[in-house]
């Protein structure tokens, strides 16, 4: 676990890059995980609250508010969320299902790509 | 995560997967959670220490009262413990995991409606996986004039909350005494529903909470006496204005006053909403957090953050020593009211100091409301940096100043002695009590820090007890040490809880250890501290 969580602030640190410029336009899955994120993520992952502010110290600003950034790796978006990192509790399937994760993950990483 | 299959307590690995593939017919199979990462996604996220005593053998979400008449039906041919949670964020009390290791979680969060809102009777009808941020966004659906109260982090359920006797910062923030009607499964698979529920047809369930005979209620809160799978609430109308007051006093010894001054004004509802005293560490520790920062920003040296560096730094802000805030809520004019006799009480404590906010209906929310959700309070975790977490010691005293400065000096005595920093909040619950919320904030991967949290905790307990004050929740690895603070005629109070066990659920399939209350054949051997 130990070992898990320091290789993924790694991984998180790994590029530092931000998102330039919003897509024009969403797959439908992607507007799925924008929903999810909204209705979910941005309760800690807002500007300004609890997860971000902890990313701000942890890491830097740049990496900061995760819907913004270009750097997520799907695999690292999806242990973050089923193992936890940090001081952030893993997210049961009942809390997200399989499939809201996997739109969730196609959003947050529409600009980067699936690496 | 866990490396190694759990098994329920006395069920072979056969039998539990015979169980496992009858919840399967009863739940559907995607919905009996048993692969390690599911288990690990149960374990007390905040645990501390090894997390893994509490790790359950799987978890089961059902998603109707039905569905869960059927597994505990199916546990109960088994004998497999079941540990209900409704969306398992019971932070800093063990969030969803089991007291018992090897319990099935059954995980409510699936059954997440509103059934029912009515803004002119003031009142819900929720099901368990109900969050406070699924309810607010109910509300402001349904035309937004009703308000919830929410308890600071607003991540769990409304039910699960109210059940535990969780709090809010509005009038109606006792959340217990909001309930109205609940619908609860039994260990035997029967359903049976509270107050006028019980009459066939109601439709005045969410009105009266007390039926005809006996109330029910509280029993099945903070218990292991049956799963509530629907529960009414009474819901506060939005009123037309609300104030904010943060008062300060600016010496440590001032916290008598203050709270001596503030008794008659909340016994007499001119306070009508609870408050809560930060001491002089929460006072710095908040703004710290807020502000992004942690302890070495402050004090690198061993130990206890010195009280002296505190105060430096709360002169330096220019701050009470002790600060209480709260929030009033009225219309315009009562708000005058209210705000001119506790200007006027406060006028007389030298040097205390009123800093007022207003809102009116119509204007935006303001976080200092709290009448949103939010989580902003689980940023405290992260005080000593890395993977943090907290368990909470808290005991209810009366508002009389002397009686809490005794016990609130007592418990910072230990803090000092166990080099922890003594965050310490004063929360009012109701208009008669105080609960003495000393939380210990811990960084999970140091193993020292977690294991002298816990050696203080117990300390605590017992020094409680021997003043005589007992804590109103408890982390589950810590609810027997919590039960027996409640010790009076000789623990008459754990054998009736043990008596209404053995009656309603024989077979000890509920919750085995919440709140201390242990089933009989786990009795003695699994209980902490007294003999049966």
């Amino acid at each position: 676990m130990r070992f898990a969580a320091a290789s993924l602030i790694c991984l998180l640190m790994a590029s530092a890059r931000v998102l330039a410029a919003e897509p024009a336009a969403l797959s439908p899955q992607q507007e799925h995980g924008k929903k999810v994120y909204n209705g979910l993520c941005v309760f800690c992952h807002a500007p300004g609250l609890w997860g971000t502010t902890t990313l701000a110290k942890r890491m830097d600003k740049q990496h900061a508010v995760l819907d913004g950034r270009t750097d997520l790796a799907p695999a690292t978006i999806r242990v973050a969320v089923r193992v936890g990192i940090g001081s952030m509790p893993p997210l049961r399937k009942t809390e997200v299902t399989d499939s809201d994760l996997d739109a969730v993950i196609a959003y947050l990483t529409r600009a980067g790509g699936n690496r | 995560m866990p490396s190694q299959a759990v098994l329920p307590p006395g069920v072979s690995a056969s039998r539990f997967k015979s169980a496992l593939k009858e919840f399967a017919g009863a739940v559907g199979e995607q919905w009996v959670l048993s692969s390690d990462e599911d288990r690990h996604a149960y374990l007390d996220a905040f645990a501390p220490g090894d997390a893994d005593e509490h790790a359950c053998s799987a978890a089961v979400a059902p998603n109707s009262t039905e569905e869960v008449q059927a597994v505990v039906k199916i546990a109960g041919r088994y004998g497999i413990p079941l540990w209900p949670i409704s969306t398992g964020r019971n932070l800093a009390y063990g969030g969803s995991a089991p007291v018992l290791r090897g319990s099935v979680v059954l995980d409510l969060k699936r059954m997440n409606r509103v059934l029912e809102i009515d803004e002119e009777l003031g009142c819900a009808l929720v099901e368990p996986g109900v969050t406070f941020f699924d309810l607010f966004n109910a509300l402001q659906a349904a035309g937004g004039k009703l308000w919830i109260s929410t308890p600071a982090p607003g991540w769990g359920s409304v039910i699960g909350n109210a059940l535990e006797h969780g709090v809010g910062y509005t009038p109606y923030g006792v959340h217990a005494e909001t309930m109205c009607g609940m619908e609860v499964v039994l260990a035997n698979g029967e359903v049976v529903r509270t107050g006028m529920g019980g009459v066939a047809g109601s439709r005045d369930w969410q009105a009266f909470k007390y039926g005809y005979g006996p109330v029910w209620d509280g029993m099945f809160t903070q218990s292991n006496f049956g799963i509530v799978t629907k529960m009414g609430l009474w819901l506060m109308p939005q009123p037309e204005g609300v104030a904010n007051l943060v008062i300060g006093v600016p010496n440590v010894d001032d916290m008598p006053v203050l709270v001596d001054t503030l008794r008659p004004l909340r016994l007499d509802n001119t306070i009508n909403a609870p408050y809560t005293i930060q001491n002089p560490y929460r006072s710095v520790m908040d703004d710290f957090l807020g502000e992004g920062k942690q302890r070495a920003q402050i004090y690198k040296g061993p130990g206890a953050i010195p009280l002296s560096v505190i105060e430096n730094e709360i002169r330096a802000r220019k701050k009470g020593m002790w600060n209480a805030g709260f929030n009033l809520f009225d219309t315009d004019k009562g708000l005058d009211l209210r705000l001119e006799a506790i200007q006027e009480a406060f006028a007389k404590v030298p040097g205390a100091t009123v800093q007022i906010k207003r809102w009116r209906r119509g204007q935006p929310f303001e976080g200092w409301m709290r009448v949103t959700p939010g989580l902003f309070a689980l940023g405290g975790v992260d005080w000593y940096g890395g993977p943090g977490g907290h368990i909470n010691f808290a005991p209810i005293v009366a508002p009389v100043g002397e009686r809490v400065r005794k016990l609130y000096e007592a418990i910072e005595k230990r803090y000092h002695e166990y080099g922890i920093d003594y965050y310490c909040g004063l929360l009012n619950i109701g208009n008669r009590a105080i609960c003495v919320n000393a939380v210990t904030f811990f960084n999970r991967e140091d193993a020292q820090m977690t294991r002298k949290g816990r050696e203080m905790y117990r300390v605590l307990a017992k020094d409680g007890a021997a003043m005589g004050y007992g804590d109103y929740r408890a982390h589950i690895s810590f609810m027997d040490d919590i039960a027996e603070m409640y010790s009076f005629n000789n623990h008459a109070m754990r054998r009736l809880n043990e008596r209404v066990k053995d009656a309603l659920d024989p077979q000890g399939i509920l919750a085995p250890g919440k709140q201390g209350i242990w089933p009989h054949a786990l009795r003695g051997k699994n209980r902490r501290g007294s003999p049966t």
